[in-house]
């Protein structure tokens, strides 16, 4: 019976022909256009992630305390709200960072008649403080320790990218509805004229005592076919752009947003991008019928 | 003998903007199972309206109507189903798919109501040897004389092996060779058991086939003789 109804769901889609074309490209169009906005804003989700873990906030003290009393601030510090970690530096480790920063040009240090570079707590935001606000109360609670000298660290930029990224998910979602909305019309008028087109067999179907699921399950089928066929066509353009594009972009990427792969869509995201094309085109199929 | 078609008191009446038309008035009649009844009468007497009523086409205005026990005032969409299932209906025209063969224009009906595949063409080739349509299995519609395709209609009607079997004027296209085919055929169906109700409005063949004749005359039953 399935074999039944499959067979003639392709038959009626070869009858409406350029139409059924018209609504498969539709699909392919709207769903490209939504899995493209989802992969760049994917690769920007993973660089603002990446970003996010590498915040850090710095407190530099006024004078560097003995190591007891290092040991007892670095507590009291972990214990601030929204502090995920607290890493304490002192000045002849920062005079070593720095020295390891300028490499051969190191001996430039030694010229130097004392270590000018104060002791520090290199602060790990908690996920809470690593958002503009959170970042800023952090800062308020950080500057106010009685031996906190300055306090520096900001997590705005990395929200600009995060908003960025929220922005194209939105873009993308709204090309894509506006295409899927296209696509449904299209199928739908397909449909319409597969109805027209095999009336003589529906009649036929009522007249023989089919149930009214034989006779209008070909018709969610087909739907669900051009939706299916659009969907595999928009996932293989998706995938020959990804190989051809991600080489070239990815020193781009490396460099500016510290990414070194610009991921494809992970299979669920894949699986629900077919289950899209199958639905938006089952639901014109539906339509059709609801309108007959 | 139990009836196979009930009909009592049914009144089926249209309405032409205010104006109201009846088709059918108080007809009452009973088929028994295994009857060949001819359903005779003008144009607009009034057949087509009472075979349609017999197969739920159409419901009627007043009055009950019971046939294969199903009472036809009362059955839910599913039950329309069920029993059009047991009833083969052939019209004028025979109604053949254009872009199929004959055979699955047989077939069709069968697929449609989930037969196994390997029964399918064991029953399709029976029903077509039954109208002499065999060596045409591959034909299309359209290769097809009009007796052929009425014909096809009938192997059509009857691969189910329905018990009733509602013929509405299945000659009414053909020349008189192709049309003493048909009721040949019609003749073979209803040996074979099934009962056949035969609409015509041709009074000569009603008395050709010497069966039991009702005559329709604006919507009444006025002979039923036979």
């Amino acid at each position: 019976m399935l074999g039944f109804l499959i067979g003639e769901a392709v038959r009626d889609l070869r009858r409406a022909g350029r139409v059924a074309v018209s609504a498969v490209v539709l699909i392919t169009l709207s769903l490209a256009a939504l899995g493209g906005f989802w992969l760049l804003s994917l690769n920007l989700e993973r660089a603002v992630a990446r970003w996010r873990e590498r915040v850090r906030v710095i407190v530099y003290l006024k004078r560097e305390p003995a190591p007891s009393e290092a040991k007892a601030l670095v507590e009291r510090v972990r214990e601030v709200p929204g502090v995920a970690g607290v890493l304490y530096i002192s000045k002849t480790d920062a005079l070593t960072s720095l020295k390891q920063l300028l490499g051969k040009d190191a001996s430039v240090v030694a010229q130097l008649p004392a270590n000018p570079l104060p002791a520090s707590l290199e602060v790990t935001p908690a996920a809470a403080a690593a958002t503009p606000e959170g970042a800023r109360a952090l800062l308020e609670r950080l500057s106010a320790l009685p031996e906190a000298d300055e306090v520096t660290g900001s997590v705005d930029w990395v929200e600009r990218l995060s908003q960025w990224q929220r922005l194209l998910t939105t873009i993308g979602l709204g090309i894509g509805v506006v295409l899927a909305v296209a696509a449904l019309l299209t199928v739908t008028t397909a449909t319409t004229l597969i109805l027209h087109a095999r009336r003589q067999e529906t009649e036929i179907m009522r007249l023989v005592g089919a149930s009214e699921m034989t006779i209008r399950l070909p018709l969610l089928l087909q739907g669900m076919l051009q939706g299916l066929t659009g969907a595999v066509i928009a996932l293989a353009a998706l995938v020959a752009t990804h190989s051809v594009v991600a080489p070239r972009l990815e020193p781009l990427v490396n460099i500016t947003l510290d990414l070194p792969q610009l991921a494809f869509l992970s299979p669920i995201n894949v699986l629900a991008l077919v289950l899209a094309g199958a639905l938006l085109g089952g639901l014109g199929g539906w339509l059709a019928r609801a309108k007959s | 003998m139990p009836a196979m078609i009930e009909v009592v008191r049914v009144w089926k009446v249209y309405s032409v903007g205010p104006v109201k038309v009846p088709a059918l008035s108080d007809v009452c009649l009973r088929i028994t199972k295994g009857e060949f009844v001819v359903l005779t009468g003008p144009s607009g007497a009034g057949k087509t309206t009472l075979l349609r009523l017999l197969y739920r086409d159409d419901l009627p205005t007043e009055g009950d109507i019971q046939v294969l026990g199903y009472d036809l005032g009362r059955l839910r969409q599913g039950e329309v189903a069920a029993l059009r299932r047991s009833i083969g209906v052939v019209f004028q025209d025979a109604k053949l798919l254009p872009v199929r063969t004959v055979y699955e224009n047989v077939a069709f009906v069968l697929r449609v109501l989930g037969t196994p595949r390997r029964e399918i063409t064991q029953r399709v080739f029976d029903a077509l040897r039954v109208v002499g349509l065999s060596s045409r299995a591959q034909a299309y519609p359209a290769q097809l004389s009009q007796g052929e395709a009425q014909r096809a209609s009938l192997a059509r009607a009857i691969v189910r092996k329905p018990p009733l079997l509602l013929a509405d004027e299945p000659t009414g296209n053909l020349d008189q060779a192709m049309e003493a085919e048909i009721l040949d055929v019609l003749r073979d169906i209803w040996a074979g058991g099934t009962t056949v109700v035969l609409a015509t409005h041709r009074a000569d063949l009603a008395r050709m086939l010497r069966r039991r004749t009702i005559t329709l005359g604006s919507g009444r039953v006025v002979k039923d003789e036979g």
